[in-house]
């Protein structure tokens, strides 16, 4: 068991590849938004991949372990520290009982996950725990956590001494610019050239109103094809207007002229356009990326994009050694 | 139109939209619900979900069992065995949903909006005025008078899009600009030519008239209807409004707060394209009989 000292600004129960097979009624997959780290913090323990985890947003919490456990903390660097010692990141470490684990403000990237030998024991809604805290499902009753919470935690022995090579884990570095791979479509057809060339060649930077549902941009004007300007009534008035469709993960959603990217908590389905999507090799850049962090888009071949994904599959099979 | 086949689009590596057609028709939406059904019975490998919408679906796969060209291929040869659209029939639950119009909280919730975000003609009168209505009392005979379809659900868990099924219960209503930050939960709602009911208490941009204390979500599954499902309604079934007063509306909430509600709806009902089409051939549009 673990008590919440302190919460942190955001920390929830996540787990992977979280709540699949409720999306046509309107609930996200969720699940954690840098998948890489998630995983390798369960692989350090021992644990099962798809095995809850806790994911911190840019403010860490404090925890008591009310038993010993076995514990790695992945992804951003929020300085962690057990008592008054720091711990490093990407390796297992055994905390015991009484002890308290802290992590504090984010120094590099933005999202960190902290997994616990056994993993977190949460009772499953709709076949996952992993939080969706806009409608108030899985987690810890449907939220964030609170101080003052125990949070359950499954037994097990865990892989202690164990660590992640630093060629096999994400590259969060205090870069303020990032890659990030696209492929095109699903209406990208809705676009003129003009549009695309604007998009794939411009610096577009990341809102301060974004989360989990979605990540704001800001950048230049879109133009738009004769398919988005002349079309039926129903589709809506504005040329990023379109029947209501669904929304893929990683859509570039374009609302009016802002896009918006959806990420792991984002709706399902409405009557915007998506003229690219955000390959999944690629999410873990989205959530270690800070407001005002810069993005450049590339376009991938769906080819290319599977490939990626299967890269970090494999690393995740078989980064932690012993 | 309704294209002749769909067209099949990339949503990323994991996702495939497939359009049906661009536009917002019954049939249209009855076909995607049929190939949907079909898929979901092929159980192909691979195929994760399926999200059925106006005139599209979307299809998530896991491509390390099935390609994007292979998941492709599958529905497309799925689609082509369906036949005519004339011949579709599909299992439809009737679900009857009591509803308390011109209440008096989304009367408040549209004075809140007028006060801190814009002024606005109140909902009620503004659809009467849009649809050439009489009055209030009749805006509540049309909209209460036809079943309505549900076309899709989505963007917030179960909320769902419904169409009516009686082309003299149109109604047409644009949507707020900006849109409400509240909205009262169970609240009815009109945007273009799509009646809502909003399922939580959430943002919203639909013309509001009409409460229901029925739950169509709970996230406790308290009650029997939600044994297996938060979201009370899947797409294909249909949906009957029961104009109640203050009192049954009362009545009603007090059995779902004590968790002895039950909902009232029927499984034994198949929808046959056919005999719908059949029926819309004998009306005569011009004659509201409400």
């Amino acid at each position: 068991m673990l008590e919440v000292l302190k919460p942190g600004l955001e920390t929830t129960i996540q787990d992977f590849p979280g709540r699949l097979g409720f999306w046509e009624q309107g609930f996200p997959p969720s699940g954690p938004f840098d998948m890489w780290s998630h995983r390798l913090a369960n692989a350090l323990v021992g644990n099962d991949e798809h095995a809850a985890t806790l994911e911190c947003q840019f403010l860490g919490p404090s925890l008591r372990f009310q038993r010993g456990a076995v514990v790695a903390v992945t992804g951003a660097d929020m300085a962690p520290k057990l008592d008054d010692l720091s711990v490093p990141l990407w390796e297992s470490f055994r905390v015991r009982a009484g002890q308290v684990l802290s992590l504090g403000p984010v120094r590099i990237g933005a999202r960190s996950y902290i997994a616990i030998a056994g993993g977190i024991d949460t009772p499953p809604v709709l076949g996952s725990r992993a939080t969706f805290h806009m409608a108030g499902v899985g987690g810890m009753d449907g939220y964030a956590l609170k101080a003052g919470q125990v949070v359950p935690i499954a037994e097990a022995e865990g892989t202690l001494g164990c660590r992640v090579p630093e060629e096999f884990r994400p590259e969060i570095r205090a870069k303020k610019e990032w890659c990030i791979e696209v492929v095109a479509g699903p209406n990208d057809d809705w676009i003129d050239s003009a549009g695309h060339e604007m998009f794939l060649s411009s610096p577009w930077f990341l809102q301060a109103k974004s989360n989990r549902t979605g990540f704001r941009l800001g950048g230049p004007e879109w133009t738009f094809s004769e398919v988005a300007t002349n079309k039926r009534p129903e589709h809506g008035q504005d040329p990023s207007n379109i029947l209501d469709h669904g929304y893929p993960m990683g859509a570039v959603n374009l609302c009016g002229q802002t896009p918006i990217i959806l990420v792991v908590d984002g709706p399902s389905t409405g009557g915007f356009i998506n003229p690219y999507t955000v390959i999944s090799a690629a999410f873990w850049k989205l959530a270690q990326s800070c407001p005002r962090d810069i993005y450049r888009f590339k376009a991938v071949s769906l080819a290319e994009a599977q490939g990626r994904r299967r890269h970090i599959d494999a690393i995740c099979a078989q980064a932690v050694s012993g | 139109m309704i294209y002749e086949e769909p067209q099949f689009r990339p949503g990323g590596d994991r996702c495939i939209e497939a359009y049906f057609g661009d536009e917002m028709s019954f049939d249209l939406n009855f076909l995607v619900h049929s190939v949907v059904r079909l898929v979901r019975e092929a159980d192909i490998d691979g195929i994760i979900e399926l999200i059925p919408e106006m005139a599209s679906m979307q299809i998530s796969y896991d491509p390390d069992c099935i390609s994007y060209g292979d998941a492709s291929r599958e529905v497309m040869s799925l689609f082509r065995s369906i036949g005519s659209l004339e011949s579709l029939e599909l299992d439809s639950r009737m679900f009857y949903v009591p509803l308390f119009y011109f209440d008096p909280w989304t009367r408040d919730c549209v004075d809140d909006y007028r006060k801190t975000i814009a002024e606005k003609e109140w909902d009620g009168d503004y659809l009467v005025r849009l649809n050439n209505l009489e009055s209030l009392d009749q805006l509540k005979r049309v909209h209460s008078a036809s079943d309505y379809w549900v076309a899709a659900l989505g963007f917030w868990p179960g909320l769902c899009s419904l169409m009516p099924l009686d082309p003299r219960s149109r109604l047409i209503a644009p949507k707020y600009d900006p849109p409400r930050t509240w909205t009262p939960k169970g609240t009815i709602g009109h945007g273009g030519a799509i009646t809502a009911i909003y399922p939580d208490r959430t943002p919203g941009g639909y013309q509001i008239f009409a409460r229901t204390p029925m739950p169509i979500w709970d996230r406790e599954q308290r009650l029997r209807a939600f044994q297996d499902s938060l979201a009370l309604f899947k797409p294909g079934d249909r949906v009957r409004f029961q104009p109640i007063d203050r009192e049954e509306y009362d009545y009603i909430d007090a059995k779902v707060r004590d968790g002895s509600y039950v909902h009232n709806y029927v499984e034994y009902e198949r929808f046959s394209i056919r005999n719908y089409h059949a029926w819309l051939a004998t009306l005569d549009e011009t004659e509201r009989p409400f």
